[in-house]
């Protein structure tokens, strides 16, 4: 056994598992005039926590989609661990259960209450029967009890969706994808509404989260500063490019995409952009 | 543009004299005519107390008609309405669904209860069963519409994590097209008492057999009678109603706040 994972070449294993997102000159469009992405390159690492910052409209949420299998490019290549996105594929679909998708308007169903909202997760667990009547079994909602205690809900599992807060709400969608017990999380702008000490508890609920699952945790923001706060790399998108890709290494600020850029020049290239 | 809208007013009014006279439509009848509704109104007054219990009587029959044309009609409308949403199948289901759904439409209550007469004979059950019909084909058509306008944000969230139709219906389009449905079925039931008070008219039992034969002798009097006892009940029917949407609809499409203090 061990002779022959030693003939392997050891690039080879480390290919296969350090990558799990990767794309290759993705365009996306509309309509077939205008471009929302052009030409996109990116590497995701597995179990790092990577952020997408830019201006509405930049194309930030396309990219998100393209990785759940959501939307389909018009050219390029996107694969995740090694597969195609589509969620039209029933092969790609087995695993968009193990990616957690939070949109960002959240996409709770807002009359059934927490505790159902956040069994949701666990559907593709179960069988057709037991889903239509709603039968989960013990361990399952022992899972989501516990993954509410986790978000800080316990106690509002009884409560109707829409009777929430919105940081309330944001912690609900947070627990849903956790219970799919993912290895991708792909948030959408969750925290860009919250004021800042919300905002922040609900990035460290994440962030603690991402650690100890081991997950790759890919977040849109708005805000620049909250990204280089909790993201090993930040991929900035302007116009549907990727203009930077930057990440912070003890007190410097490095640029991954050219090598060319020192930490004041790439300050001085965002202080351009207004904060918000 | 006056000019325009000018033009525009004196074909409609010249289509409208034309009509008129077309189908014998002259005011003047109308109001010479008026003097006879008082006699039928002077006759209303002669009202018959005894009649009250068997108002009574045949009203509780007229409800219960509605009620199980309205909870069988509804329980047949659901899984019809599921598959004739443009949001949820292919063309080639929701377009033969949605066919078959307008030609059941396409009577009124009146002529099922006609062929439910021929059908199983006179009485009540003529009448449930034509509203039923009556009844899926409105309140699929009302479902499906609101399957459609279901917010797409949740359906798009529950779809990204790769669960099954069957799934997708249970937990999102049910829950959230719930409120619609509650509004429907009273809506419908509404409808339904008021309409089996005319499905009388072919026999199809409750309050409408009692209220036509006794018009056809010309009995105002007993008429009023059971007259008023409809008036209440749709009264009180839709005075429940608004108690019920307020309750359950009204509150969770607005998402209001209605925990304890």
């Amino acid at each position: 056994m061990k002779l022959i994972q030693m003939t392997k070449p050891s690039s080879f294993s480390e290919i296969s598992t350090k990558k799990i997102i990767q794309m290759n000159d993705v365009w996306t469009s509309y309509d077939s005039k205008d471009y929302t992405l052009k030409g996109i390159n990116l590497s995701i690492d597995r179990g790092t926590n990577y952020a997408i910052v830019g201006k509405s409209g930049s194309g930030k949420s396309t990219l998100l989609k393209l990785m759940n299998g959501m939307m389909i490019p018009s050219k390029g290549i996107i694969k995740v661990d090694y597969q195609t996105p589509n969620m039209k594929n029933k092969k790609f679909k087995v695993m968009m259960h193990k990616i957690g998708y939070i949109p960002q308007s959240l996409g709770l169903i807002k009359n059934i209450t927490v505790l159902e909202n956040i069994l949701v997760g666990a559907l593709p667990r179960l069988g057709t029967v037991q889903s239509l009547f709603k039968i989960f079994p013990e361990d399952e909602i022992q899972e989501a009890k516990k993954i509410l205690k986790l978000v800080g809900l316990s106690g509002k599992e009884d409560r109707k969706a829409y009777m929430l807060s919105g940081g309330e709400k944001r912690r609900v969608a947070i627990a849903r994808a956790f219970m799919q017990k993912p290895t991708i999380l792909l948030a959408d702008e969750i925290v860009s509404e919250l004021d800042h000490v919300t905002a922040r508890e609900i990035m460290n609920l994440i962030a603690d989260a991402q650690k100890r699952m081991n997950l790759t945790a890919i977040m849109v923001h708005h805000d620049m500063q909250l990204a280089l706060e909790y993201a090993n790399r930040v991929a900035v998108i302007k116009d549907g490019e990727k203009i930077l890709e930057i990440g912070v290494e003890g007190d410097k600020i490095v640029d991954f995409q050219t090598g060319n850029l020192s930490t004041q020049e790439i300050m001085e290239l965002y202080s351009d952009e207004p904060k918000k | 543009m006056n000019q325009k809208n000018n033009l525009i007013v004196g074909i409609i009014i010249a289509l409208l004299v034309a009509a008129s006279i077309n189908v014998d439509a002259n005011p003047l009848e109308f109001i010479e005519g008026l003097p006879n509704l008082g006699i039928v109104a002077e006759e209303m007054t002669e009202v018959e107390p005894k009649l009250f219990e068997t108002a009574l009587w045949s009203m509780f029959e007229t409800i219960q008609m509605a009620f199980i044309g309205t909870v069988v009609g509804v329980a047949i409308s659901l899984p019809l309405s599921m598959l004739a949403a443009r949001n949820l199948n292919s063309k080639y289901v929701y377009g033969p669904v949605r066919a078959i759904l307008a030609a059941i439409r396409t009577f009124p209550s009146i002529l099922w209860a006609i062929l439910f007469v021929i059908m199983v004979g006179l009485g009540p059950f003529a009448g449930v069963l034509a509203l039923i019909m009556y009844t899926v084909g409105f309140v699929a058509k009302l479902q499906y519409e609101a399957i459609e306008a279901i917010d797409s944000d949740p359906m798009d969230a529950v779809g990204s994590i790769g669960v099954s139709k069957w799934q997708l219906i249970r937990y999102v389009v049910l829950p959230e097209s719930a409120p619609h449905l509650l509004g429907q079925m009273l809506y419908m039931f509404d409808y339904n008492v008021r309409q089996s008070s005319i499905l009388g008219l072919v026999g199809a039992g409750g309050i409408g057999f009692y209220i036509i034969n006794y018009i056809k002798f010309f009995e105002y009097g007993k008429v009023a009678i059971f007259m008023v006892v409809v008036l209440a009940t749709v009264l009180i029917i839709d005075w429940v109603s608004v108690k019920i949407r307020d309750k359950y609809i009204i509150k969770s499409q607005h998402g209001m706040e209605v925990s304890a203090k």
